[in-house]
């Protein structure tokens, strides 16, 4: 029940709120909402037993079962982390159709804890479908320049991934013993032949890859990441590429392990192609919004890296890096959006000396940046350094290149900072302003997560306790494999 | 069978009530007609009743086609109230022969002789033929009149001739006869029952518009009065795989190797042309007639895929992807008024500036032809996936996959333009009988593709 409150309650706040078309009115409610669902998640995860299920489709063997483990746990805390600090950067600001916007927002949030909690492959892909639609129109009406021509590459790119998904959960469906199902339960109890199971893997991954996104599958990322409004790109930055990494996680791993093992190599050498071709791609940007996208496909480049190492080192240093990283890209993405809107260029070229007038802002942009190159006593650092050591187990290469990922972020994140905030003052910037309260009121939170969990993991660590256990059994059906072919 | 009789006299009553000057009656006489037509369709249900020496078999299957028909035509009429006030003359024609072409597609659901099907298809076809040319002034209505008149009458010669082969082979009409006769082969036929088959199934490909017999169908869609080409899209074409179906379910399964590997040809085709077709229209009728060829593909690769359960998959198919259907050509239509009656596709530019939830309605419509959950649109293609995927058929079900995301792709360029805003605003004017109907329409897309039952047929 309580599942079935953190669901929808997003969204039927959203529905509630429509009428209303006073931005007094709508904000408050829509963050009072999202607050609420953050402190009932709070309150799971000290006690998490919970789950839900009942018949829908039962011609089609579709049950609506909600449920979670350890990995369902992050992707649903980073959630409901950031959705209140995605709409608190709204407040105060110009918007147009504001009922609609956070209607729009708070369906994004339901659809993506859907994708969370769903225990049924078909339940999965309705949310999974159903989050793309509210944030295919936040890009349109809300989007930049070009966002019409942008919005559309995205949003076909995801859904021929998505569609190719659907083939796939379709063919497991009709391999599951009859009466057939999509629970997942049911899948994990597969056992398909080797040779399917190769085929299988790219039908299935396509579309976590598109998402995530993983070279050379990325191309819709940075125009898009670039054009979209400040809340837009949060959303899409902060967690739905953690939609990619999850369906990965549930449904690769335990269904189609020959598979994984298969492709293994092939996988992780395009995403440390991905770690060296996005990072030195964010060296020739000279656009702050691009440079920040870029360099979150290398750091997601290197989580893909790090999960299909498939060792208890790299996963744990994956979930970590997925709270991490989030919390981190969206602060990023929300400072860069605020230089934007106070000097109106987004180019560091045109920009420079921000810090005379600006130093809070500069300040608080260093820390957001320092937590993003991984430097120790950030919550990044800890992610990637046990990412590292997961890949060092695998190949001393791969740990190797994986590593250039934090070494090349210090270059570009740090040179980009100077750039945009030291040097000598532009004399058109002389009146710009400095940060005010509302900013305070998102990114202070947002850097006591990254350096709370940088400083003391434990309780992150605490809440993996049964992560690990789902980790466990994630490698398990792998390792089977493996000595499986050993014999 | 009550049912049957009662809509050809309902027609001819609505014919005869064309002698009175008040014009207002018609559309409600015709509806209320309708209804007791569906109340006599109900009363039908398990019976399966035969008659003329077994001509006609109303079996589940026929009656649930019928009722789907008769729901969407209703429909269809009470748009026609609004879409018809402004025309002086004729208008209790186009009740009536619509109402007539409701009658064929009847006998289209129920024949399990082949003479019967031949009746069905021209009862349901010689209407057309003329609701097409309904704009006696139109150049456009009169190609389009003749051009469907031409084509028609040519495939309904080539599949008489195929039945006429295939009696010359067989000695008889009766579909399930023809069955025993052709099992009897062992999947070697001889050549004329062969050519005779093929002829019929062209003969039917024809009316569903699947290629490559498929040239008709976007002139036919684009000169037409918009109010029959909704008929056309959704009535008829349900009519024509429901025919398609009981033809092959009857009569030719399981289907002679040469048959099978040229319907499949033809799906393969229909998926082909239909979508690569709509990729580059401007105009959205004609939009909209390849988007019905695309369909037409995804029913035959639910029909081919030879399950039990696929006349189910097939009637949630057809009725989902008509429901949505009518609305979108109502939107159009007003759309239509509002801007200097063009057709192309930026006179949905602004939609949702001035009337939002018209523009809310719009994009659920298309979400559910392009097949975009929760809407029913997805779970039809969804149980058609699940059909072909589970009979094995990987390769072709792939190509439908990759198709349907071309589909994806020309819906949201319609959805695309709702939403930009125009530089002078247009006034659309919706009657609050058409946004009722929109909005039915569009809540029950989304209810029906969130509750699915199996149906008994």
């Amino acid at each position: 029940m309580i599942l079935l409150i953190i669901l929808f309650l997003p969204i039927l706040t959203g529905l509630f709120l429509l009428p209303f078309r006073s931005a007094s009115v709508v904000r408050p409610m829509a963050l009072a909402a999202s607050v609420i669902n953050l402190l009932i998640t709070l309150s799971l995860v000290l006690s998490p037993s919970a789950a839900y299920a009942v018949e829908w489709i039962s011609f089609l063997g579709i049950n609506f079962s909600l449920g979670f483990d350890g990995i369902s746990m992050i992707m649903i805390l980073l959630t409901n982390l950031l959705f209140p600090f995605i709409l608190l950067a709204g407040f105060n600001r110009e918007q147009r159709n504001v009922h609609i916007l956070n209607f729009l927002i708070l369906f994004t949030q339901s659809a993506l804890l859907g994708v969370f909690l769903a225990q049924n492959a078909f339940l999965f892909y309705v949310f999974w479908e159903l989050s793309l639609i509210p944030v295919y129109f936040i890009l349109l009406i809300w989007g930049g320049d070009g966002r019409k021509t942008i919005t559309f590459k995205f949003f076909i790119y995801t859904l021929t991934g998505s569609l190719l998904l659907l083939f796939g959960i379709i063919y497991l469906y009709q391999l599951t013993p009859v009466p057939h199902t999509t629970d997942f339960a049911a899948f994990n109890k597969l056992n398909i032949p080797a040779t399917t199971q190769i085929w299988l893997f790219w039908i299935l991954f396509i579309a976590f890859a598109i998402k995530m996104p993983v070279f050379p599958f990325h191309t819709w990322q940075p125009p898009t990441y670039n054009m979209a409004s400040t809340q837009g790109v949060m959303i899409l930055a902060g967690v739905m590429t953690k939609m990619g990494i999850y369906g990965a996680l549930r449904f690769l791993f335990p269904v189609i392990p020959q598979g994984v093992l298969y492709w293994q190599n092939t996988v992780i050498v395009l995403s440390l192609i991905g770690v060296i071709y996005a990072s030195l791609i964010a060296f020739r940007k000279t656009n702050l919004k691009m440079l920040i996208a870029f360099s979150s496909m290398a750091h997601i480049s290197l989580m893909v890296a790090a999960m299909f190492v498939l060792n208890t080192y790299a996963l744990q240093g994956l979930l970590i890096q997925t709270i991490s990283h989030g919390v981190t890209i969206a602060a990023l993405f929300y400072i860069a959006s605020l230089i934007k809107e106070k000097t109106g260029t987004i180019e560091l070229p045109q920009l420079g000396g921000l810090k005379l007038q600006a130093p809070k802002m500069a300040l608080l942009l260093l820390i957001v940046v320092l937590g993003s190159i991984a430097l120790p006593l950030t919550a990044g650092f800890i992610g990637e350094f046990l990412m590292i050591t997961g890949l060092f187990q695998q190949s001393i290469w791969f740990a190797a290149i994986g590593g250039l990922t934090m070494i090349l972020g210090a270059i570009y994140m740090l040179y980009a900072y100077q750039r945009a905030m030291l040097g000598v003052q532009k004399s058109v910037f002389n009146k710009i302003t400095d940060i005010r309260a509302l900013d305070y009121l998102i990114l202070i939170p947002l850097i006591v997560v990254i350096i709370g969990l940088g400083i003391y993991p434990q309780p992150i660590f605490n809440l993996f306790d049964q992560s690990i256990h789902a980790t466990q059994n994630l490698i398990k059906p792998v390792a089977e494999a493996v000595s499986a072919l050993a014999h | 069978m009550t049912a049957l009789i009662f809509t050809i006299v309902l027609g001819i009553l609505v014919l005869y009530l064309g002698f009175i000057k008040n014009k207002t009656i018609l559309a409600p006489v015709a509806i209320a007609g309708l209804l007791v037509s569906l109340y006599l369709s109900f009363q039908d249900w398990g019976l399966g009743s035969m008659y003329f020496h077994n001509m006609i078999l109303f079996d589940n299957f026929s009656i649930a086609f019928n009722i789907s028909m008769i729901i969407i035509t209703i429909l269809i009429f009470i748009f026609g109230i609004d879409y018809y006030e402004d025309m002086k003359l004729h208008v209790a024609e186009q009740y009536a022969l619509m109402i007539f072409a409701l009658a064929g597609a009847f006998l289209m659901t129920s024949f399990s002789n082949l003479i019967m099907l031949f009746l069905g298809i021209e009862i349901l076809s010689i209407p057309l033929y003329v609701l097409a040319g309904g704009k006696k002034y139109s150049y456009r209505s009169n190609e389009a009149s003749f051009k469907y008149f031409m084509l028609g009458s040519f495939a309904t010669a080539i599949f008489l001739f195929g039945i006429a082969l295939v009696y010359g082979a067989s000695a008889t009409f009766y579909l399930p006869e023809i069955k025993t006769f052709i099992a009897q082969f062992n999947g070697h036929l001889p050549p004329m029952l062969l050519v005779g088959l093929l002829f019929i199934l062209i003969g039917v490909a024809f009316k569903v518009a699947a290629a490559p017999f498929h040239f008709w169908s976007p002139d036919v869609y684009e000169g037409a009065p918009t109010l029959v080409t909704a008929f056309m899209s959704t009535v008829v074409k349900t009519a024509g795989f429901a025919a398609f179906y009981r033809l092959l379910n009857m009569g030719l399964l399981p289907l002679p190797i040469p048959l099978e590997k040229a319907l499949w040809v033809m799906t393969a085709l229909t998926l082909f042309v239909g979508n690569l077709g709509a990729l580059k229209q401007t105009n959205f009728k004609r939009l909209l007639a390849y988007s019905s060829i695309s369909h037409s593909g995804f029913i035959m690769l639910a029909m081919l895929s030879q399950h039990g359960s696929s006349a189910a998959v097939l009637l949630y198919y057809t009725f989902v992807y008509s429901l949505a259907t009518v609305p979108i050509f109502i939107i159009f239509i007003l759309m239509k008024r509002a801007s200097e009656r063009h057709e192309e596709l930026f006179i949905f530019r602004g939609l949702f500036k001035t009337k939002p939830w018209i523009a809310v309605f719009m994009t659920i419509l298309l979400m559910s032809l392009a097949g975009i959950p929760p809407t029913s649109g997805f779970m039809a293609k969804y149980q058609v996936f699940v059909l072909s995927i589970s009979q094995g058929i990987l390769w072709t079900s792939i190509f439908a996959i990759l198709m349907a995301i071309i589909g994806i792709y020309y819906y949201f360029n319609v959805v695309r333009e709702v939403f930009t805003e125009r530089e002078q605003p247009s006034v659309i004017i919706v009657s609050k009988l058409n946004a009722a109907l929109i909005i039915v329409c569009g809540v029950a897309v989304v209810i029906l593709g969130i509750f699915v039952w199996k149906l008994p047929i």
